[in-house]
């Protein structure tokens, strides 16, 4: 896929080159919506408005990292997004067990070839992360899925959220904090694959 | 984790390689000193590595765009804005010699609102006035009367020689019933043998003259052009209607093209 020739294409209006780049980001511009948003309908939703977006504003891409810059305008839809609910709060209507916990719906699994235990094991603890994340303020939030999850670089991140490198640093620097605490009370769910505290052994 | 604020965004930069070199080791030597501060790189560490290992969710469906989504509109062929202005121009004129010519006839009668009192007067006190004369007067009122005037009027076309030929006969009747009813009038005119006071005569001369528009209405309805020809009214008609069908077809076949 020639990137640099799909954006000029997109530039000048061409729909079906913008679609190709479309698919080709639509799994990690998802990603990203549905780590920030914590819920997949609500992902969906600022995932299509941002392409949408993306589409309309092209022409002012100066180039560098086009998924950088696509994943900063899902970054924008998702806070837009986050606003719009804070205005408008309403009752998740998520299943719940008789015990009030939420019931997860398993649909999305990165292993398919996991055994049923595995999937249980992953779901849960896939779980009790988004639980840990969505308990952070949005900017902390977001911060730590662009740098974390996606994997950009401070600068990228500083960029996608229109703020200077030293918040960005002391936002994540916050973030991985109050995760490692929450995260605490779920000690028993992190199985040794995913326990990355080898220095502590 | 009780180090400040301060030094745990420095463990959380180094943790990701965005410290400088020369901090890098500074706090290298301060880690391998202070358990503490190793310690809280560890969980920092372990909460990146967390986040890190969660599962990447592929997306339930394609985001790809269509036209519609983003309001793209299908090309149009490049005459469609000339033929476009053309239509609006053709539609402006049209508008404009319509208006003119049904403006016309109302402006005119307008101006001559005056001019049937004291045209009546003068009528009246013409005693004897010729039929000429009389038909004159009626040619120039007929502009200003109305069409169901002229249409309730029309039976008596047949009988306004009469009224012409008696006019002294017509200043004796009565004037309520020779503007009421104006078939009438010549059995009116033809009983009354004496002549009237002349005091009357201003109100009997609209019973004299009233038929004369008869005999001088069709002419004088016809004498009045319209001020933009009806042709050339009807061809910017024209010329809307065919430009807006051809836009229409223009759109429609860009559009099932883009298709």
């Amino acid at each position: 896929m020639d990137e640099t020739a799909l954006i000029t294409s997109a530039q000048q209006g061409d729909l079906n080159a913008f679609n190709t780049l479309v698919l080709h980001y639509q799994d990690a511009v998802f990603n990203t919506a549905v780590r920030i948003l914590g819920d997949e309908d609500m992902a969906q939703d600022a995932s299509q408005d941002a392409f949408i977006s993306a589409f309309q504003s092209i022409r002012s891409f100066r180039g560098g990292s086009f998924k950088a810059w696509l994943l900063r305008t899902v970054t924008n839809a998702c806070l837009d997004e986050l606003r719009r609910q804070k205005r408008r709060p309403t009752t998740p209507l998520e299943p719940e067990t008789s015990d009030g916990e939420e019931i997860d719906s398993p649909k999305w699994l990165a292993d398919k070839s996991m055994t049923p235990a595995q999937k249980a094991e992953a779901d849960e603890l896939e779980h009790a992360i988004q639980h840990c994340l969505d308990a952070l303020p949005a900017e902390f939030r977001t911060a730590v899925v662009l740098a974390d999850v996606q994997g950009m670089d401070y600068t990228e991140v500083a960029a996608a959220s229109k703020v200077p490198i030293g918040t960005i640093k002391s936002r994540i620097a916050r973030a991985r904090l109050r995760l490692r605490e929450c995260l605490r009370s779920f000690e028993e769910l992190i199985p040794s694959s995913f326990r990355l505290n080898e220095e502590n052994a | 984790m009780m180090k400040n604020f301060h030094e745990i965004e420095n463990l959380s930069a180094y943790l990701d390689g965005q410290l400088a070199s020369s901090e890098s080791a500074k706090l290298e030597s301060r880690l391998k000193a202070d358990p503490e501060l190793a310690s809280a790189l560890r969980d920092l560490r372990a909460a990146r590595g967390i986040l890190r290992q969660l599962p990447a969710r592929k997306a339930p469906r394609n985001f790809t765009l269509t036209r519609q989504m983003v309001g793209l509109k299908p090309p149009l062929p490049r005459s469609y804005p000339l033929i476009r202005f053309a239509t609006v121009f053709a539609a402006f004129l049209f508008l404009c010699s319509f208006t003119t010519n049904a403006l016309t006839p109302m402006l005119s009668f307008g101006f001559g609102a005056g001019a049937p009192a004291p045209a009546a007067g003068m009528g009246g006190g013409c005693e004897g006035c010729e039929g000429s004369q009389v038909q004159e007067f009626a040619a120039t009122e007929a502009p200003a009367t109305e069409e169901a005037f002229a249409a309730e009027m029309a039976p008596a076309a047949t009988e306004a020689p009469a009224a012409t030929e008696e006019p002294a006969a017509a200043d004796t009747a009565p004037s309520s019933s020779t503007a009421e009813s104006p078939e009438i009038l010549p059995t009116e005119i033809a009983r009354v043998t004496e002549p009237t006071p002349s005091l009357k005569e201003p109100e009997q001369e609209p019973s004299a003259v009233t038929p004369a528009p008869e005999t001088a209405n069709q002419p004088g309805a016809d004498s009045e052009p319209p001020a933009l020809s009806i042709d050339w009214t009807m061809l910017f008609l024209g010329i809307s209607i065919l430009g807006i069908i051809s836009l229409w077809v223009m759109k429609l076949t860009a559009r099932n093209k883009w298709r």
